[in-house]
């Protein structure tokens, strides 16, 4: 025969018992009895056809549900089982909360937009601007996702020069959300990170769920360094999605928007490139007029060694110069050569086509006021005709 | 080291460039100053390329801070 024991010590070994095996449960339900005690605590029963369970839900722990839970509503909820010896009975202290089931989804979706609306997180004047070139991107999504590999392998493509930090958190389940707004922090603490995408590959309204939690909402809301969304497909629409500074219809889309395609960037730097050689050739050409037209009006005024001076500066400039643009043009390739030339006519083709005329005189395009002689012939170039002044022709006439 | 270099001055070196060609309109400009400006330009130019021919993306994850709570709350 087993040895008597006291109501106590039954007690005590039942309490060890069930606190020891269930010290982390997660149930399914529907809430009945639901109170909000004045002190902050809840007290509810969580039920189903056959059976039922007392709850309770301290205050400072209940801040985190969103929703308002009422009577009849399905929920699931993580905590542990406590035996409260002074009445031998059993509840669960519950940690965290959830709706099941689409309806009660749907439901806390759109209680919690209104409210976060009223609060101004969705507001367009909040949004901060994303930048253009980030050189280093956080990212916020499952380590082990395919999200993830897919916006690696876009950077890869796209353009590599750029650095990602991933801040890894759960995307899915109850305590998600702050796993995902833990993230946010994190990266917000690094002081290079300048844009950080927030994202997650397709899934079921359950499945996205994390994304539409305040508490993910607020760390986005609360984030120093602008915040891109991509999560879903493209017809999904988070709470976060919302409140980010932009949002990306998939992890892909946001990966894409932030970085330029390697090729961009390549056209931008030959244009560059071949910009300020045109510049460069221009420049030159000016000099050399500017020159030669001193030399045409002053010649037998300026002492012959100013004049010995400008000649010798002028040689060794055009030699430098004719050595520079050999050496440049020789390193491109002659596609280059001919997109320039291309280019350029192009560009002076639209110039031209918004209303701006050249002058050309004795060969030479008049880029200056000073240096136009009025009175000798020149020609005008339109858009569409030139036209040939020939003043010596009409002073005949 | 000289890759980390490079990629961290990319986005300088691109600015420099344009900033180059902007500077190249200025006809106040001397004919030695722009000779030396469109020579730095050339040379960015040519890193910029380099840069972006040879370039590995760097991934690095930030080490996540220890909470017990995360993997208890995990409903998978």
């Amino acid at each position: 025969m087993a040895d008597t024991l006291t109501v106590s010590e039954i007690t005590k070994l039942i309490k060890k018992d069930l606190e020891e095996n269930f010290s982390s449960l997660s149930i399914v339900g529907e809430l009945s009895n639901f109170k909000a005690h004045s002190s902050g605590h809840w007290y509810f029963t969580l039920k189903d056809s056959d059976a039922q369970i007392s709850c309770t839900m301290w205050r400072g722990v209940n801040n985190y549900v969103f929703f308002s839970p009422h009577d009849g509503m399905k929920v699931i909820i993580i905590g542990r089982i406590t035996v409260y010896p002074p009445r031998g009975n059993y509840q669960i202290e519950v940690r965290a909360m959830q709706p099941a089931g689409v309806g009660e989804l749907q439901l806390a979706f759109e209680q919690l937009k209104e409210k976060l609306q009223r609060e101004g997180l969705f507001n367009t004047e909040n949004k901060k601007e994303i930048p253009e070139l980030p050189m280093k991107i956080g990212i916020v999504t499952s380590i082990g996702g395919a999200a993830l590999r897919d916006m690696i392998s876009v950077a890869e493509r796209r353009f590599p020069l750029v650095e990602i930090s991933i801040a890894s958190c759960a995307v899915q389940g109850i305590g998600a959300a702050k796993s995902v707004a833990d993230a946010i922090h994190q990266l917000n603490k690094q002081n290079d990170v300048e844009v950080i995408i927030v994202a997650r590959g397709g899934g079921s309204l359950e499945d996205l769920w994390a994304f539409n939690e305040e508490i993910v909402a607020y760390a986005i809301h609360k984030s120093k360094i602008p915040v891109v969304t991509g999560i879903g497909h493209e017809v999904d629409f988070t709470i976060a999605d919302f409140v980010a500074d932009y949002r990306a219809a998939t992890p892909t889309a946001a990966m894409e928007i932030l970085t330029p395609e390697k090729v961009e960037i390549e056209n931008l730097i030959r244009d560059l490139d071949d910009d300020i050689t045109e510049k460069m050739y221009n420049i030159f050409s000016d000099i050399k007029e500017q020159i030669y037209s001193a030399l045409r009006s002053y010649g037998f005024r300026t002492p012959v060694d100013m004049l010995k001076l400008y000649n010798q500066k002028v040689d060794s400039a055009v030699y430098r110069l004719n050595q520079m643009i050999e050496k440049y043009l020789s390193n491109q390739k002659n596609e280059t050569t001919l997109l320039t030339t291309k280019l350029s006519a192009y560009d002076v083709q639209k110039t031209l086509a918004k209303g701006f005329v050249l002058v050309k005189q004795e060969d030479k395009f008049v880029t200056r006021a000073k240096k136009f002689q009025i009175a000798q012939p020149h020609t005008l170039i339109f858009y569409d005709n030139k036209i040939q002044i020939n003043k010596n022709y009409e002073e005949k006439k | 080291m000289k890759k980390k270099n490079s990629q961290s001055t990319f986005k300088n070196d691109l600015k420099r460039l344009e900033e180059i060609s902007t500077l190249l309109d200025d006809s106040e400009l001397d004919l030695e100053e722009s000779i030396s400006l469109y020579e730095e330009g050339i040379q960015l130019s040519k890193k910029c390329l380099e840069a972006l021919s040879t370039a590995e993306l760097k991934v690095n994850e930030l080490k996540a801070k220890i909470d017990l709570n995360n993997d208890e709350d995990s409903l998978n």
